[in-house]
């Protein structure tokens, strides 16, 4: 039998320090897991408030959204009744400007690959050869470890990578750079 | 039983043409390399690789999906094996022991049994499911509105049942993909429903925007907010096959982890989930030393990665043979074939035999070249778990961005998607389950659908879910189920079933 010798050396992280218990018992994870259903089942109510609840044949459109939507406040009720006594639990950070440049590299993908006309002003369709490296670049900013030269690098060859991928592998419709090559 | 092998073999040369293999070869590679990845799951590659589908025949399209699926399941205990992370949410329990095994040195043995049960498995599964496909059929082609709206219920009652953590929350999380999939217009009046007048919303939410929002970018934002614990995984990874005595050792294993596994996957309402589960617990019942377990031992790899593979395989059955999607994937396969002009449903078996058997054919095929693609490549999976998190995460945002775009060439659809990943993000946070979502998600029209049907054929009385023999029974197991599960002397087991 051969000896297969592979040598392995993987990264390693720390272990992240225990969190500490919320400042207001409201904020525990479990308590605010119940709030957030009933509040989101009484989104649901509202959103569905002007569908006919009887229509022809028996159901109407507004039946199962009202049923569904009372389901949830009550399961939410039950939920924050079951954990009323437990030690309430943090949920750690919530990094929303950590995550910020995803979001924006995932909106500017969204406004550039077609274009987009915000009637003050419009963006033209720029098409993959933009739109990819745009986000690739905005959202590679989001990592703690970022290199930007690494980064860009990497957009700039993953640019082609999706472009020789999907346009011309896979066949899909997609404007590549209608500014320069006309498609 | 003779039926079933001519099925099988009208599959297999189905299966076996060069175009076939090809696309088979295709998506256990596709499925390995997004299995071995962390961060990113069948369920975000399927749904890019959706749009591209459109183009392809139709089986060879579903063979590459399929491949993705089961190839995922293999990739993703190499990396539980070698990082202590489960590189899909199923190898959790690959992890525990698998890793220690690795830390002992034992790495290659691990992955060598994993593989090695992993294909037993799925020839096995293979065969389940041709000899269940017809009887499943004809079941299906039985069923009215109200069995199947009774049927629905029951998969969704034993989602709820078997999803990990709070009953409560698993429920709400049903109850809420229900909910969302209320959205848009109303097929049978064409009024919009909750579509605040947005023009995205008013066809409703796709499924494949949904799942790549909540389980592709959710992900990222949940990489980013906490970043994955690495372990260190120095040194050799050693043999790779095991000897004959260490294959007699586990034979046993592997076989009961795959029966436990072709068991629960034909569940509706995703029991493959708890396959390596139940697999783990039974081992360590039977063992003879069970205070080993947790420190590497083999069975627990080679059992729970069994039934595991079992499970993901006849997860395929409801799909096929009654058109009930038991998790997120195969509700991403009903996609695909409604792309392709095929209603998933009893009648798939007769009016496209090549397709269903050929798809059936291709799994085995598959499990045989993932045995090839994972033990002798392991060096290069185990080079692209070098690649930083940080390179890894923006080719997955750009890769999500182009699939949603490509869906039907709306941009809107990639701007929901990131809005669905904080969504994701937030359900992290709380401890919500996602796939309990997807699947009330996925279910939620059909099954609106199939109650309007039923109150109208019995002029909108209630009854007929309980007057029909069938449908009774369905609920019953439901309810009964969930009985089960409420008592407190079946939720300690359950706890103990899944904090092993």
């Amino acid at each position: 039998m051969t000896q297969e010798v592979i040598h392995v050396d993987l990264p390693a992280r720390p272990p992240t320090p225990p969190a500490s218990p919320p400042s207001y018992p409201w904020l525990g994870r479990e308590r605010l897991a119940g709030l957030s259903l009933v509040v989101f089942g009484l989104f649901g109510l509202w959103a569905g408030s002007d569908l006919p609840f009887q229509g022809e044949g028996g159901v109407g459109s507004g039946l199962l959204p009202r049923a569904l939507s009372i389901m949830i406040i009550l399961l939410g009720l039950m939920q924050i009744a079951v954990t009323w006594n437990d030690r309430a639990e943090t949920t750690g950070s919530w990094p929303i400007r950590d995550m910020l440049p995803v979001l924006i590299g995932v909106f500017l993908f969204a406004i550039t690959i077609r274009g987009y006309d915000f009637g003050a002003f419009s963006v033209p369709v720029l098409g993959m050869a933009v739109a990819t490296p745009l986000s690739i670049i905005f959202s590679g900013i989001a990592a703690k470890d970022v290199r930007y030269g690494e980064l860009l690098i990497f957009a700039a060859i993953l640019t082609v990578v999706c472009i020789a991928l999907f346009r011309y592998a896979l066949g899909l419709s997609l404007a590549v750079a209608p500014w320069l090559i006309g498609y | 039983m003779m039926a079933m092998f001519e099925h099988l073999g009208l599959g297999l040369s189905v299966a076996f043409t060069l175009q076939n293999i090809f696309f088979c070869f295709i998506g256990c590679l596709i499925g390995t390399l997004v299995g071995v990845l962390p961060g990113v799951g069948p369920v975000a590659t399927i749904s890019i690789l959706l749009p591209v589908t459109l183009s392809l025949d139709p089986t060879g399209a579903l063979i590459m999906l399929a491949g993705i699926y089961y190839g995922a399941q293999y990739g993703g205990s190499t990396t539980a094996i070698l990082v202590n992370i489960p590189g899909e949410a199923t190898a959790v329990v690959t992890a525990i022991d698998g890793h220690e095994m690795a830390k002992k040195g034992q790495a290659g043995l691990a992955l060598g049994l994993a593989a090695i049960g992993s294909f037993i498995a799925g020839t096995f599964a293979t065969i389940v499911i041709a000899a269940l496909a017809m009887p499943m059929t004809k079941l299906g082609l039985l069923f009215g509105p109200a069995e199947y709206f009774s049927l629905m219920i029951m998969g969704l009652v034993l989602a709820v049942v078997l999803a990990h953590g709070s009953l409560v929350k698993a429920l709400a999380m049903i109850v809420a993909g229900v909910l969302l999939s209320c959205v848009g217009a109303d097929m049978e009046t064409g009024r919009e429903r909750m579509t605040f007048g947005l023009q995205m919303l008013t066809d409703g939410i796709e499924f494949v925007v949904l799942a790549m929002g909540v389980f592709g970018f959710g992900e990222i934002f949940k990489n980013l907010a906490d970043p994955e614990k690495r372990d260190v995984m120095r040194g050799t990874i050693g043999r790779l096959l095991p000897t004959l005595k260490e294959l007699r050792q586990n034979l046993g294993a592997i076989l009961r982890g795959t029966g436990l596994g072709s068991i629960l996957g034909v569940l509706p309402g995703n029991g493959a989930i708890l396959a390596p589960f139940a697999s783990y617990a039974l081992e360590k019942r039977i063992s003879d030393r069970p205070q080993d377990f947790g420190k590497g031992v083999p069975q627990a790899v080679s059992g729970p990665e069994s039934a595991n593979n079992a499970g993901a395989q006849t997860s395929f059955i409801p799909l096929l043979t009654l058109g009930l999607p038991p998790n997120a994937v195969m509700a991403l396969m009903v996609g695909a074939m409604m792309i392709q002009g095929i209603v998933p449903g009893p009648q798939v078996i007769q009016n496209n035999p090549d397709l269903f058997w050929g798809l059936v054919a291709s799994m085995w095929i598959g499990n045989l070249m993932l045995v090839v693609i994972n033990l002798p490549l392991i060096g290069v999976w185990v080079k692209l778990l070098k690649v930083p998190y940080r390179l890894l995460f923006p080719a997955i945002v750009a890769f999500c961005c182009i699939g949603l775009f490509s869906i039907s060439n709306d941009a809107g659809q990639v701007i929901m998607a990131g809005i669905l990943g904080l969504l994701g993000f937030a359900l992290y946070k709380l401890q919500f389950e996602a796939a309990p979502l997807a699947l009330g998600f996925v279910l939620g029209r059909l099954l609106e659908e199939k109650l309007r049907q039923a109150l109208i054929i019995s002029d909108g009385s209630m009854t007929t879910f309980l007057t029909s023999p069938l449908s009774a029974v369905l609920l019953m197991i439901g309810l009964v189920a969930l009985i089960i599960a409420v008592l407190p002397s079946m939720r300690k087991s359950r706890d103990e079933i899944f904090t092993d």
